[in-house]
């Protein structure tokens, strides 16, 4: 851009990426710093590090976290997934009603769905918890594996299983070798999106949480309420590089699926990422 | 007598209300380049996904080189298709595309990699066996589609309009290969196609399918030269059609009456009775035209209108006794001048009968 020309625009985008950075370059930095209240530098530590990897709230809020991304990515794979292979076969009434219930999901506040299914699990005596937790999740979760997952199916030749079945595949081993396998890097994307998502959420998680183990973002927001320590920033980092090498992955994967398409679209999914 | 390669009696699909294909009868011959002709809806495409096994008859029995069918499932079946969108399997390159089937009929590992290596080169497409589909050109595509069903060495090759998304060029090259391909591998190939100078090309027989029906089945000069109904005559070419009516019968020869033209000598097929009422059919390029008026039998028209087109000029007349005709002149003669008058004239044997009234289905 040419910053003489559009002082107002530039001006705007250094402030757009100052906010974004600084507060990262700030927590990457003072993870680092001896000094407890973060008033200065005081010096190279990793000692937050070692803090935070021995801190027993957040190794266990790490693994209910993990187990909630991990259940809660696969769930949504395979509605996800299931629900594409619907679609493709759909008549055109159907497929906009099932669109439409993927962009409702998209839509709605996340404070909403999380209250409405609060509401739901007490009255339907279903007891909070990681399955509560894993299921709010994949509400939303769901909706976004199913759009990379359907536009990765649209790309492909409706006549793909018929060429299969021609060559002497069975079902099953149709859909093995040629549906599933060309959807697979869709698949793979969509299963690392749905998981990061599900990594960072607080809102859903904080609802139905009940009287279980808390995940590793309440932990956090719980860290900062009682006492703010370096460690937190030490936590905050590891996650950050987990969930952009996580992100990473997906975007490279979902770039295959997009190349392997009949006219080598391109998939956008950080389009969808910037949405949430 | 040896076993057809594809045997269809009395089949009939039908799709709700709408009846696809009625009372089918059809031989297909082992080794022959077999193709089904005719407008979009005919019913050819059903036919052919009938053979691959994607549909069943709703009646009527098809067998694959003597075997029935019936129930049998696609993968089961001794054919194989080059589908019209090609289908070629996007994650996988050219080699595992072509050896898709072999894997599936669990072939050897040196078997798979002989007879892959063979296909590819049969279509020219050798070095770009690790190529992925999408970054092939639509010929190169079409070829792998060709070597996937081939490697298989099916019974019977089905082809669904396979030509129809190449451009002019590439598909009159392509026609030539395919002709010669089939030639070289022997397979029986049932080429389905809504080109009728496409099938004219390439196939030893042509099959004519109009609103499920099957109108007619000849080699390409039977179907031109020797139309069973006024709809074949028009599907594989432009004819002039006049109305007339059987006076005698002498053989394979019949005079007729045409109206406003008098009495003619026709060929037609057997077993039109005297009284019968008819069509008389000339081709456009068996219409002479003579500058001098009333040569043709006392017969003349206007030119409307002349269409120079290379090889040929095509002529458009108005006769008040005949009504609108074509004709077609060699490209490289004068231009009829527009709006003058000319005799017209035909040799007997260029004109065919057909029964005018077409009995109902």
């Amino acid at each position: 851009m040419n910053v003489r020309r559009h002082p107002f625009a530039a001006g705007l985008s250094l402030l757009v990426l100052l906010f974004l950075w600084l507060p990262l370059i700030v927590v990457a930095v003072n993870s680092f710093n001896q000094q407890t209240i973060m008033a200065g530098w005081g010096g190279f530590t990793t000692h937050w590090y070692s803090l935070a990897l021995h801190d027993q709230n957040v190794r266990t809020g790490l693994e209910t976290t993990l187990y909630i991304a991990i259940a809660s990515a696969l769930l949504s794979l395979a509605i996800a997934v299931s629900g594409a292979l619907w679609w493709r076969h759909a008549s055109p009434r159907a497929r906009a009603a099932y669109d439409g219930l993927i962009y409702a999901r998209i839509i709605l506040p996340e404070v909403v769905s999380a209250t409405a299914l609060f509401f739901l699990f007490l009255k339907i005596h279903f007891t909070l918890g990681l399955t509560a937790i894993v299921i709010g999740h994949t509400v939303w979760n769901s909706a976004y594996a199913a759009i990379i997952v359907q536009a990765r199916m649209a790309g492909l030749d409706p006549a793909l299983e018929e060429a299969a079945a021609d060559l002497g595949a069975t079902p099953w081993r149709a859909f093995r070798r040629v549906t599933f396998a060309a959807l697979l890097p869709a698949i793979i994307a969509a299963g690392l999106l749905a998981f990061t998502f599900s990594f960072d959420d607080v809102v859903t998680s904080v609802f139905l949480q009940g009287a279980s183990n808390t995940p590793l973002p309440v932990v956090i927001l719980g860290m900062i309420r009682f006492r703010i320590t370096p460690e937190i920033n030490a936590v905050g980092l590891l996650v950050m590089l987990f969930t952009v090498t996580l992100m990473s992955f997906a975007v490279l994967a979902y770039a295959t699926a997009g190349s392997l398409g009949r006219s080598g679209r391109r998939g956008n999914m950080l389009d969808i990422y910037r949405g949430r | 007598m040896t076993e057809s390669a594809v045997d269809i009696t009395g089949v009939q699909k039908r799709f709700g209300d709408l009846v696809a294909v009625r009372d089918l009868d059809l031989r297909i011959e082992r080794g022959e380049f077999f193709s089904i002709i005719g407008p979009s809806g005919c019913g050819k495409t059903t036919t052919l996904r009938m053979i691959a096994g994607f549909e069943e008859p709703t009646a009527g029995r098809i067998s694959v080189g003597g075997r029935d069918m019936t129930g049998v499932r696609p993968y089961r079946r001794p054919v194989n298709t080059v589908f019209q969108s090609y289908a070629l399997f996007p994650h996988l390159d050219v080699f595992e595309n072509v050896a898709f089937g072999l894997r599936e009929a669990k072939v050897g590992k040196g078997e798979i990699r002989a007879r892959v290596g063979e296909a590819v080169s049969l279509v020219q497409l050798e070095g770009r066996e690790r190529s992925r589909p999408r970054q092939l050109s639509g010929g190169q595509q079409q070829r792998v589609a060709l070597a996937r069903a081939l490697v298989n060495r099916p019974e019977v090759l089905l082809l669904d309009e396979p030509l129809g998304a190449l451009d002019l060029k590439l598909r009159t090259d392509m026609q030539t290969q395919l002709k010669d391909l089939q030639r070289t591998v022997g397979v029986t190939f049932c080429y389905v196609t809504h080109d009728q100078g496409e099938a004219f090309s390439m196939s030893d027989r042509v099959a004519v399918m109009n609103h499920g029906v099957l109108e007619q089945v000849g080699t390409p000069e039977d179907i031109y030269h020797r139309p069973a109904s006024s709809f074949v005559a028009n599907f594989v070419g432009t004819a002039n059609r006049f109305a007339g009516r059987v006076e005698s019968v002498q053989s394979d020869r019949y005079a007729v009456a045409i109206d406003g033209v008098g009495l003619r000598i026709a060929s037609g097929p057997a077993g039109l009775a005297s009284g019968a009422a008819v069509l008389v059919l000339v081709r456009p390029e068996n219409l002479v035209l003579d500058g001098a008026v009333g040569a043709g039998a006392g017969l003349d028209a206007n030119v409307v209108d002349t269409a120079f087109l290379g090889a040929e000029r095509t002529v458009r007349l108005h006769s008040p006794r005949l009504g609108e005709l074509t004709a077609t002149a060699r490209g490289s003669g004068e231009a009829p001048e527009q709006g003058s008058r000319v005799g017209l004239s035909w040799a007997d044997d260029d004109a065919w009968l057909i029964p005018a009234a077409e009995p109902a289905p």
